[in-house]
Parts: structure tokens; C-alpha cells; sequence
């Protein structure tokens, strides 16, 4: 028969762990944010969030052309994270400290710098300025 | 760094030129932007040299069909390429980037321009070395999406921006349409032969033979493919995007997706090999395309020479005429295909002949091009616009003799005149063709090359033997010096690379030796089974073919 004891704890310690964190994390933030942030109040504030958008009244309105440059600067984000997943699972299975491993690591890391350039030229357009 | 990242090296150089191409583009500093198109040329630069160091045994090791070929495509692409980039200067206009030297970075096309321009040539460098249905055709993609954009950036002044816009739109919706016929070949390629590697899927054409279902596949596949190069069942689209588009842009347009489409049909096509043995000319056995697909190849040449000549010979616009007549050549190119690799000498080896003829349109094309990119005139008070008409060249010697000497050699190179390179391209076409037994077929080609004549001397006579219209104010440069040079380097390159002293025809020749899984159907003793020594062989023998081809003039 299966007992407490004889189940081995110290397996669900990462578990343990993480939940701790997101506890901790959740409440020290709502926590700091009652200390340390300004409390002002207002009718704007008070709304619903809906996005940006006025949650009351009709939803065919106009906005502004900005929020698609953010959602084609966040594609970019995210087609890259798509091709981490493959290389972080094939990744641990090369030997560790071996010459492949750092060949492996390199390649990810240029992969990585092509997001950086594609940031660097939204930075230079002015997708950043919101103004 | 291992094989298959060596010969993919071009194009990770011109990949971080585009990166740092498109940065630069948008520096506030006037200064460093004008350095954009130099970059450009210094990342090109670079691939074509790290293209001609391309190692063999990577290509024969990724096992493509014609391993010499992933070289000589690229190297012929960065060529090409900096002869355009030199012609492309001023297409792109600096002053919407803001006025009085501020600087609006949203304004500003300099960087997306070129960047694009490399964007497309990486594309039809990897699909040199493609060899994998899933790759090819995001090599292919990668070739056109930016000369959608590009095409529109073209057009400077409002009223040519809205017809470069036309053009842009029209270019993009029936490229998505060949996209979407190509990828639905591909896929049904896929379900034939049960793999997207092209070794696996020759090898299973040949154990299993070529069913229906490759068939359609492949006819699919052809058909979509054909409008990158151009070729008839959708070729409409050329004269209206050439037209709408600047020459500059045209002349682009003309080399650059026709080169990634002649490859892609070239590494397609010889998934099924050229197996059934006919005997040809010449006393050399030669091998054949399964029936169906050698159908649909020909018609495909025959028609696309056929109307791209004769509706070139009805325009009056000569962006329109050389539209129709890069349809023409695209056809030339096809009867190369159909004759395939031969016994592998040069005067046999139709995809030898296709390559070379790549090289041959690619330059002379260029300099007809460069020569109306040159010229503008007035429209209205102070709105320069390009010349259109053959009229506009009327007397072109007297007023500008350079440019007419340029537009004389291509002219008459793409008419396949004797001393020019045209000619030396169209030869092994025909000797090849004539040696696998398509006679019919060079029928059909002698004939084009008849009507092609009719066209382009009317061009070389308005240019040379004709006076400038009186009343009419004659045509003025661009005042753009490169784009006379890049004229210049055309034209001369027109008549020097068919000097016997250039190895242009060697290179193309050891690009057109099939590689170890054509071996089998190759059907001389010349093909060695071992795989690197097949390609090792034949550049041994290089030597002695030189003396065939030398003999041979």
C-alpha cells in the first residue's frame, strides 16, 4: 500500500517551488504596488480594461494604425520563440561542454540576433515613438 | 562548420548584408545612407567570392543533380547582380526621405530597397542549392516577395508610383496564384514519392516509376514554376509589370526570378531523369523525360517562344518589346531542359546550354535595359519621365553615340548574332536539341529565332539608321553616371565573354555535368558511379572538351 512516507517528496520540490514563487510573485506585487505606487483614481481608470478600446458604445470606430506596427513587431517575437521550442528539446541532448553543443548554441544565438536587427530597424522607423 | 552550411555561405554573407543594408538605410546621417548601396555591392561582392570557393564534395554530399551548378548559379547571380546594382542607382528617390535635411526615417525607402534587392538574390541562391521540396519553395518565395514591393518602390513621380502600383498588385496576385499551383505540385510530388528530400524522391521515381500522380504533380509543379521565368501558360503578367515598372526595375525583373525559376524546373525535372533512351544525332545515345512531362515541357517551349516572338514584333513600346522577348528567351532556355544533360559534353549537354544561356541573356539584357534606363524626357513642365517608345530612339546615334553602340551589340546579341555572346548562348541550344533528336523542336526554334529578327532590327535600325524626329526634343540622360557604366560593362561584356579565351562556357559546362543519382540514366561510360569521382572525372576531362567546344566554332 501506498503511504505518505513512502512516496518520495523531495520529487515534487520543484513543484513546490514554482508554486511558492507564483505566490510570493502575485502577492508582492499587488503588496509593493499598494506601498510604493500613487493612488490615483479617476473615471477613466475605474473602466473596464477592453484593450485600449472604449468598452461601451459601438466597436466599429477607428484606432490608430500604430497598434498593427505593434502586433507585426510582436509577430516577429513570436515566430522566433515557435523555432526556440524545437532547438531547446534537441539542444539537451547534445553532450554537454562538446564542441557540437557550442556550434548548436551559436547557431541559436545568430537566429536570436536577426530579432535584435528586425528591433533595431523598428527602433530606427519610429515603431518605438509614441508621441 | 560542416557541408551543408559551406554552401550555404553566399547567402548567409548576403543575409547579413541585408541586415546591416537595412539598418544603415535608416541612419540619420545623410552621410551613411548614401553608403547603402556600396554595402549592398560589398555584400554581394563577398558571395560571389565565397560562391566560387563553393566546395564540390558539400553539393555532390547533398546530393543534387547537378552538383557544379549550385556555384556557377551563384556566381553568376552576384555577377549579374552588381551590374544591376550599378544600374539601379536613383530608382529609388532620396527626396521623400524629408525635406531640407531633416530626416523622416518613415519616409525614407532607401534601406527597404536594397535590402530587398539582396533578399531576392539570397533566394535564387538558395535555390541553387536547394535540395528539398520544402526548401525550394521557400527559396522561391523568397525571390519574389520582395520584387512585389520592390516593383512598387520603383515608380518615383506620383503618376509613375500609381501605375508602379498597378503593377505591383497585379505582379503580387498571380504570383500568389503560381505559388499556390507550384506548392499544390509539390505536394502531390510529396504524395508520390513519399519524401520531400530530392535524392529520396529520384530514387523512388526510379524504383517505382513515374505514376499519374507524379505526373500531375510535376505538370502542376512546371506550370507554377513557369511564372517565374515567364514562360506561356503565365507569362501574361510580363509586359503589363515590366511596363508599369521602372527599366531599372524591369531589367530586375527580367534576370533575377527567371534564374530562380530555369533552376528550380532544372533540379525539378531531374527528380525524373532523362531515362528513356532514344538514339539522337551526332551517333550519341540520349536519354528522355517521361513522356508526359516531356509533352508538357514542349508545348511550354514551343508556345512560349512562339508568342513571346510574335507579340514582341506587334508592340511599339520597347519595355514592352523586350517583355515579350524575355518571354521568347525563357523558351530558348526550356529546349535546353528537354534535350538534358546528354553524354555531358558541352555541344550535347542541354542543361549546360540552359546555364550558359542564363549567363548570355542575363548580360545583354541587361544592357538593352540599362540603354532606355539611361534616357528620359520631358512630359509637361518639369516632369521628367522614361522614354516608351522604339520612336524615342530614333537617331539615338547622333544625339548619344555610346548608348547607341550599347543598344546596337545587345540588340543584335539578343538576335543571336554570330561574333556575339547571343550566339555562342544559342548554339549548344541547337546542337544539344539536334543531338538528343528533337528536331522538331529546333524547327521550332530556328523559325523564332527568324521572326526574333524582325523585332530587333527594327530596333538596331531606329537606334542607327533613322533620324531624330524633327520638332521633337530629343531625349536627355538620367543623371545617374552608373547606369551608363553598368551599360558599359554590359555591352562589353556582350562581346568579351564570347571571346575563346574566357572559361564563361567551361564554367557553364562543368556546371551542367550531372551529379552521382543522374548517373543511372546517364547512359555513357563516361558517368562514374563513385560519387565525388563522378564530378572529379569531369573536371579532368574539362580540358579536352574545351578543344570539342573550341573545334566546334
Amino acid at each position: 500500500m501506498l503511504t505518505l512516507a513512502a512516496t518520495d517528496l523531495s520529487s515534487y520540490l520543484p513543484v513546490m517551488l514554482i508554486i511558492t514563487m507564483a505566490i510570493t510573485f502575485a502577492v508582492a506585487n499587488i503588496v509593493l504596488t499598494k506601498l510604493i505606487g500613487p493612488s490615483r483614481d479617476g473615471e477613466v481608470k475605474g473602466e473596464s480594461y477592453e484593450s485600449g478600446m472604449n468598452p461601451v458604445g459601438t466597436a466599429r470606430k477607428r484606432f490608430n494604425v500604430r497598434f498593427y506596427l505593434i502586433a507585426m513587431v510582436f509577430l516577429v517575437f513570436d515566430v522566433e520563440i515557435i523555432f526556440l521550442y524545437p532547438w531547446a528539446t534537441t539542444f539537451t541532448n547534445l553532450e554537454a561542454g562538446s564542441h557540437e553543443s557550442l556550434v548548436w548554441l551559436l547557431r541559436i544565438l545568430f537566429f536570436l540576433l536577426t530579432t535584435v536587427v528586425a528591433y533595431l530597424y523598428g527602433f530606427r522607423k519610429g515603431v518605438f515613438r509614441f508621441d | 562548420m560542416d557541408l551543408s552550411l559551406e554552401i550555404i555561405a553566399p547567402e548567409i554573407a548576403l543575409f547579413v548584408g541585408c541586415c546591416v543594408v537595412m539598418i544603415t538605410g535608416l541612419s540619420p546621417s545623410q552621410r551613411v545612407r548614401d553608403l547603402t548601396a556600396v554595402l549592398a555591392g560589398l555584400a554581394l561582392v563577398a558571395a560571389g567570392g565565397l560562391a566560387a570557393n563553393t566546395p564540390l564534395e558539400a553539393a555532390v554530399e547533398a546530393g543534387l543533380p547537378f552538383p557544379a551548378m549550385v556555384g556557377y548559379v551563384k556566381v553568376l547571380v552576384a555577377g549579374v547582380g552588381l551590374i544591376l546594382l550599378l544600374l539601379m542607382a536613383g530608382t529609388i528617390g532620396t527626396a521623400r526621405e524629408g525635406a531640407d535635411g531633416s530626416f523622416n526615417p518613415l519616409r525614407a525607402e532607401r534601406g527597404e530597397f536594397y535590402a530587398f534587392y539582396l533578399f531576392s538574390l539570397t533566394g535564387v541562391m538558395l535555390c541553387a542549392s536547394a535540395s528539398d521540396l520544402i526548401w525550394l519553395f521557400l527559396a522561391l518565395e523568397l525571390t519574389s516577395l520582395p520584387t512585389y514591393v520592390m516593383v512598387v518602390m520603383s515608380g518615383r513621380s506620383a503618376e509613375s508610383r500609381s501605375r508602379a502600383q498597378e503593377a505591383g498588385v497585379k505582379y503580387f496576385f498571380l504570383g500568389a496564384l503560381s505559388a499556390a499551383t507550384f506548392l499544390y505540385g509539390f505536394a502531390l510530388l510529396y504524395g508520390a514519392s513519399g519524401s520531400t528530400r530530392l535524392p529520396e524522391i529520384a530514387a523512388a521515381f526510379e524504383t517505382h516509376g513515374v505514376g499519374s500522380l507524379a505526373t500531375l504533380g510535376m505538370t502542376l509543379t512546371l506550370i507554377g514554376v513557369s511564372f517565374k521565368i515567364a514562360a506561356v501558360p503565365m507569362h501574361f503578367y510580363t509586359a503589363d509589370v515590366y511596363e508599369g515598372s521602372s527599366s531599372t526595375m524591369a531589367a530586375f525583373l527580367a534576370f533575377v526570378p527567371k534564374t530562380a525559376g530555369m533552376v528550380s524546373i532544372i533540379v525539378l525535372v531531374s527528380t525524373m531523369g532523362w531515362r528513356g533512351a532514344t538514339s539522337g544525332f551526332f551517333g550519341s545515345e540520349t536519354g528522355q523525360l517521361p513522356v508526359a512531362v516531356d509533352v508538357v515541357l514542349w508545348g511550354m517551349a514551343a508556345l512560349t517562344m512562339t508568342v513571346g516572338n510574335v507579340l514582341a514584333w506587334l508592340q511599339s513600346s520597347v519595355k514592352r518589346m523586350l517583355a515579350y522577348s524575355s518571354i521568347a528567351h525563357s523558351g530558348y532556355m526550356l529546349v535546353g531542359v528537354i534535350a538534358g544533360p546528354g553524354d555531358g559534353a558541352m555541344v550535347h549537354n542541354g542543361i549546360a546550354a540552359a546555364l550558359f544561356y542564363l549567363l548570355c541573356y542575363g548580360v545583354m539584357n541587361v544592357g538593352a535595359f540599362a540603354v532606355l534606363a539611361c534616357l528620359e524626357r520631358e512630359q509637361g513642365v518639369g516632369r521628367r519621365a522614361e522614354i516608351e517608345s522604339v520612336d524615342d530612339l530614333r537617331g539615338l546615334r547622333r544625339t548619344h553615340p555610346g548608348l547607341a553602340i550599347v543598344m546596337g551589340i545587345c540588340a543584335l546579341s539578343l538576335l543571336g548574332l554570330p561574333p556575339l555572346l547571343g550566339f555562342w548562348g544559342k548554339f549548344p541550344l541547337f546542337t544539344s536539341a539536334i543531338s538528343a533528336g528533337r528536331i522538331p523542336l529546333v524547327v521550332v526554334l530556328g523559325l523564332n529565332s527568324a521572326i526574333a529578327a524582325f523585332y530587333y532590327l527594327r530596333l538596331v535600325a531606329a537606334v542607327w539608321l533613322e533620324d531624330p524626329e524633327k520638332g521633337v526634343e530629343a531625349a536627355t540622360t538620367t543623371p545617374f553616371p552608373t547606369r551608363r557604366v553598368a551599360a558599359g560593362i554590359s555591352a562589353a561584356g556582350v562581346v568579351l565573354l564570347a571571346m575563346p579565351g574566357v572559361r564563361a562556357i567551361n564554367a557553364s559546362e562543368r556546371a551542367g555535368a550531372p551529379g552521382a543519382w543522374l548517373a543511372p540514366f546517364d547512359l555513357t561510360p563516361r558517368a562514374n558511379p563513385d560519387e565525388a569521382g563522378a564530378v572529379e572525372a569531369h573536371h579532368a576531362d574539362t580540358d579536352q572538351d574545351d578543344a570539342r567546344v573550341t573545334a566546334s566554332r
